[in-house]
């Protein structure tokens, strides 16, 4: 170490650091304890989410950590390998359910509606369907990222075969099977529109009453806290969050990461160079699987009831939106852009909402929501629609939220290919080259 | 790695004289976990210790005395600048053998010119292409020659030849030999005379080849002594010392690098860095962030161009600041250089105003922020360049001295800076400088004036006046009675048609301030008026073309544009305006190739080889006149 010369690096531990300077140690150091300080409400900290995103704000952070983590494993597989891929959404998917059958209710505790309700083809009878193995979190956790691991691994040999956008319609089919099983297998996956139950996140040592660490009600936490339910699966979360990210940044520095890069780059020509072609790409999948399969079965235990159609195309596109609006290839892009991509949407509701409120205040801001929202009555006009109206012109904010994207994705491609995270780099490296341009 | 030579030391029973080994070896004894150098390979600054050093010099000179290297015979060595120069330079000392230099550039023919005429006993040859320069000759070529060290061994493991050694193996014999005979190193370094000679520095020989000047263990231990004890020179009164560190990037066989590196590195515990090679010097020089710069006017050059080029190019808002910043370091160094390098109230408060904005900044970016002390020597500058980084708050000094007297005879002190003089005569060497009032020539005569030329006597007595007065070859004056102004080397002085006598070298330098010329000439020996031959400098005239939606091809192509030739006039025209009316350029030609050391061009250092030029140009010449 040599103090105060930043570039003089004296081994390649330094080099290849993490948080390489003390000051990036300290900013993401207050970013996470400033993070916990919201979850804990205290003063300003916990006023700051609560005004963007209202008091149940926990409730949509802890779906974005759930999907952080899926995005970090879209990210190295579509960023790092640079396989294009549209079946995230069947890996999530494949994660959820195996933690549901290994995790889900025992069906002798409770009646057997607690297991899978499902309505038979006619739509008339109430059937029984399979219940779960009870098994405690620390099995059908990482359970959901292996067998998601294992589909991707069985996948994967396409990905040699077909690349781009052919690549991008196979994956795409993964994502029909999956929708198609889910809906000839009520017994397992519930009635396909409702869903069935998933398991809490407590933490069991094995099926015992009371869990080792209570998760799923308020409460005080090791006798020292008092936290809802929701704060103490935020920090469960967070530290999962957190634990991935590492896993993931370190992957993109070691050999295999470099490995991964080089296919990303020019697969031919990684290949050229000694770097085996079939053996990357299948362990691309096999990551970004394993990610996927988690961030499934959190996100479907922290919601509590899922149903196939969760699983749908969409949520494949979510995450290249992420993806694209983040930074493609970044860890720190990603992260920013799920955040974006997830919460902005709930951002605008809330602003609607509060925009709403403003119209009958008058003044400045009321002239404004006026001018903005409408309620759908003859003489209001305004493009926000906050009547209870059916599709069409003026739009309702959900439909005005996919708008958004859309245009938000389209602006990205074109005028910033690396993101928000592009816009980053754009910025520091002004402040860098400083007073030069280069 | 623990030094084990502990009791060796105390075995021998004299001290010896103090050499630049002995004063390695007391730094091992008194600090052996102090960091020494570091040294960047594949990336990565190596660190290593004065124990480490020292384990290393001693197994170098076991190693050397395996070899049979006995007292004063010759090693050389041929090397960019890497961690080995420095360690075998003080195992030969140390064994009582005599190091010489090569530069890294010199062409084959000058490398079987300086080992025959030092009589090399053992080369060091860094990698293959310094290899080749010997073994393309046939074996008889190098009578003296029985060992070839090379350290890179790319390329060179294949080679059969009974000549060639890896330096680990050398090393390594180095070690068995010192199992063997523990004390054999350490009853040389017993041994040592003053009046050893210690080095060949061989000069650049701008007029006819080079000649080894014999510098003497004396001779170095008076420079050490010198550079040590005089706190006047530093501008915070604070000698040269271990939390210093110096990037050690100029050729290690020239006597300036000699003295800002190895001997600082030995006499003060200055910590060496030794960068991936001179291609990497920007980029080692902003890693370093060095506290003592020492660097040829070429260098300061170079650094002055980029600044403006890269400021010129930059957005427009930084444009802004850059250029108001650039207003304000003119007027400061201005101010600084007019108040004899000194700092004042207005000039302070401007550049802490400007070191917020933009000064800090650059200084990082060029890897000078944290120099404490910057040098400029061994070629004249022009005082602009000087004015420009006082300007920027850089304490730069200009400095002189030459290979003859260990580079000792003037040097600019703190707050007695006289911008376009050498400075005054070191206190140590006060009655020892001296100019002729008859031809103006510098005259020196002190300790460290050299033992005179290796093998040519009648070289040597050339150079000493008759009462033992070193001649300089450097045509000087007195300003204000205490400094030195250095006018020209007297064989450069033009004498007109016109009887004019007048200095080339200055108003060269006054052309290459500008950053688009790289090499001026200015010719007019013997005729009626002066002409120049002028070399564009290819980045930044090159920068400038594109910018101009101006096409060109190659460097010959871009120097005969039309619109480059006006350019460099205007530059011309500039320079002009500073002098007299017989000293103006009249006429002026743009090279068309980048000079060579290698076409006979320049020496090594990049010096002008004046009369060679002015035969290869000579259609240039004429048609001028």
């Amino acid at each position: 170490m040599a103090f105060g010369r930043p570039l003089l690096r004296t081994s390649y531990e330094e080099d290849a650091a993490i948080l390489p300077t003390a000051f990036q140690k300290a900013g993401v150091g207050f970013l996470i304890l400033s993070l916990c300080l919201m979850a804990l409400d205290a003063p300003i900290f916990g006023a700051i989410p609560r005004y963007f995103l209202g008091n149940t704000w926990l409730v949509p952070v802890g779906i974005t950590l759930c999907f952080a983590i899926g995005a970090l494993g879209i990210n190295i597989l579509v960023g790092v390998t640079g396989q294009v891929s549209l079946g995230h959404a069947f890996f999530m998917g494949t994660g959820a359910y195996t933690a549901v059958m290994l995790g889900g209710n025992l069906g002798d505790q409770e009646s057997w509606k607690a297991c899978v309700p499902f309505h038979d083809n006619l739509g008339l009878l109430e059937r029984q369907g399979e219940c779960g193995l009870g098994l405690p979190i620390w099995i059908w956790l990482p359970a959901a990222g292996l067998v998601a691991a294992l589909i991707g691994i069985i996948v994967s040999p396409a990905a040699v075969k077909v690349r781009g956008l052919y690549l991008a319609i196979v994956t795409v089919g993964l994502v029909f099977i999956g929708l198609h099983l889910g809906r000839m297998l009520p017994e397992w996956a519930g009635d396909f529109e409702s869903g069935r139950r998933w398991p809490k996140l407590d933490i069991r040592l094995w099926k015992e009453e009371t869990p080792l660490i209570e998760m799923s009600e308020d409460g005080k936490w090791f006798g020292l806290i008092n936290l809802t339910e929701e704060q103490k699966q935020f920090f469960f979360l967070l530290a999962i969050v957190i634990v991935m990210t590492l896993l993931a940044k370190n992957l993109v520095r070691s050999r295999t990461g470099r490995a991964l890069q080089a296919i990303r780059d020019r697969d031919v020509a990684a290949e050229v160079m000694g770097v085996p072609e079939f053996k990357y790409k299948r362990l691309g999948f096999a990551i970004s699987s394993f990610y996927a399969g988690i961030a499934g079965a959190l996100f479907a235990s922290f919601t509590g009831r899922v149903s196939p159609i969760d699983f749908g195309l969409l949520l494949s596109v979510d995450f290249i939106a992420i993806l694209l609006i983040g930074g493609a290839g970044t860890i720190a892009g990603t992260l920013l852009g799920t955040v974006f991509v997830e919460l902005l949407p709930n951002v605008v509701e809330r602003l609607t909402e509060w925009l709403a409120d403003q119209i009958s205040t008058g003044g400045v801001t009321g002239t404004i929501a006026d001018f903005l929202l409408t309620t759908g009555a003859a003489g209001d006009f305004g493009p926000i629609s906050i009547a209870p109206t059916a599709p069409g012109w003026p739009m309702s904010v959900f439909f005005w939220n996919l708008v958004i994207y859309g245009v938000l994705i389209v602006v990205f491609l074109i005028f910033e290919p690396l993101g928000l995270f592009g816009i980053w780099i754009k910025f520091r490296n002004y402040w860098k080259g400083w007073p030069f341009s280069y | 790695m623990a030094v084990t030579t502990t009791a060796h030391s105390d075995a021998s029973t004299k001290a010896g004289y103090p050499t630049v080994a002995s004063r390695a070896r007391g730094w091992a004894l008194a600090a052996p976990n102090q960091l020494a150098l570091r040294d960047k390979d594949l990336g990565i600054w190596h660190e290593r210790t004065w124990g480490d050093i020292w384990d290393l010099v001693l197994d170098a000179a076991h190693g050397l005395l395996a070899l049979g290297v006995d007292v004063g015979d010759r090693v050389s060595i041929q090397a960019e600048d890497i961690p080995e120069w420095v360690i075998l330079d003080l195992a030969t000392v140390a064994i009582r053998g005599i190091n010489v230099g090569l530069y890294p550039t010199n062409p084959s023919a000058e490398v079987t010119y300086a080992l025959n005429d030092s009589g090399a006993k053992v080369h060091l040859a860094e990698d293959q292409e310094q290899v080749d320069k010997v073994l393309d000759l046939p074996r008889d070529s190098y009578p003296t020659v029985s060992k070839v060290i090379y350290v890179e061994p790319r390329g060179v493991r294949s080679y059969e030849d009974d000549r060639l050694i890896f330096w680990d193996d050398f090393i390594a014999m180095g070690r068995e030999h010192r199992n063997a005979n523990a004390n054999a190193v350490e009853n040389r370094m017993g041994q040592a005379e003053a009046a050893d000679v210690m080095t060949l520095v061989y000069t650049s020989g701008t007029t006819g080849p080079p000649k080894g000047a014999m510098i003497t263990n004396a001779n170095c231990q008076f420079a050490i002594e010198l550079f040590g004890s005089t706190p006047e020179r530093m501008p915070d009164g604070n000698v040269p010392n271990h939390k210093d560190s110096a990037l050690t990037y100029l050729p290690l066989c020239h006597i300036a690098e000699r003295i800002f590196s190895t001997w600082s590195f030995v006499g003060n515990g200055v910590v060496l860095h030794f960068g991936e090679s001179v291609e990497t010097v920007l980029s080692d020089l902003r890693e370093v962030q060095p506290t003592l710069f020492f660097a040829v006017p070429r260098i300061w050059e170079k650094l002055h161009a980029a600044v403006v080029i890269k400021g010129s190019d930059s957005s427009p808002v930084k444009k802004l600041l850059f250029n108001q910043a650039m207003k304000t370091a003119s007027w400061i160094g201005k101010e600084r250089a007019a108040n004899a390098g000194d700092w004042t109230v207005p000039t302070r408060i401007a550049y802490g105003i400007g070191y917020v904005t933009v000064f800090r900044a650059l200084r990082e970016r060029l890897g000078l922020r944290r120099v404490r002390y910057g040098g400029t020597g061994a070629a004249p500058i022009a005082p602009e360049v000087i004015e420009f980084f006082m300007g920027l708050g850089l304490n730069i000094y200009e400095l002189y001295g030459m290979t003859e007297n260990t580079a000792i005879a003037t040097a600019n002190l703190k707050g007695r800076v006289k911008v376009g003089t050498v400075g005054e005569p070191f206190d140590q060497i006060k009655d020892g400088l001296r100019i002729d009032e008859t031809t103006g020539e510098i005259q020196v005569k002190h300790d460290g004036v050299f033992a005179g030329y290796w093998g040519k006597p009648e070289k040597t007595a050339e150079t000493f006046t008759s009462d033992g007065w070193l001649m300089t070859g450097d045509v000087g004056e007195w300003v204000d009675g205490t400094h030195v102004r250095i006018i020209d080397r007297i064989k450069h002085i033009i004498i007109t048609s016109g009887g004019k006598n007048i200095s080339p070298s200055e108003i060269e330098n006054t052309l290459k301030v500008s950053p688009f010329v790289n090499e001026a000439m200015v010719i007019g020996d013997g005729r009626k008026y002066l002409t120049a031959l002028i070399g564009i400098e290819l980045d930044t005239v090159g920068n400038w073309a594109q910018k101009q939606g101006l096409g060109y091809t190659t460097y010959r192509d871009l120097s005969e544009k039309p619109e480059v030739i006006a350019l460099i006039k205007k530059e011309v025209d500039r320079t002009n305006e500073k002098f007299a009316r017989v000293e103006g350029i009249k006429k002026f030609h743009l090279l068309p190739k980048e000079l060579d050391h290698e076409d006979g061009e320049t020496t090594a250092t990049m010096k002008l080889k004046r009369s060679s030029m002015e035969e290869i140009f000579s259609d240039l010449v004429e048609s001028m006149y």
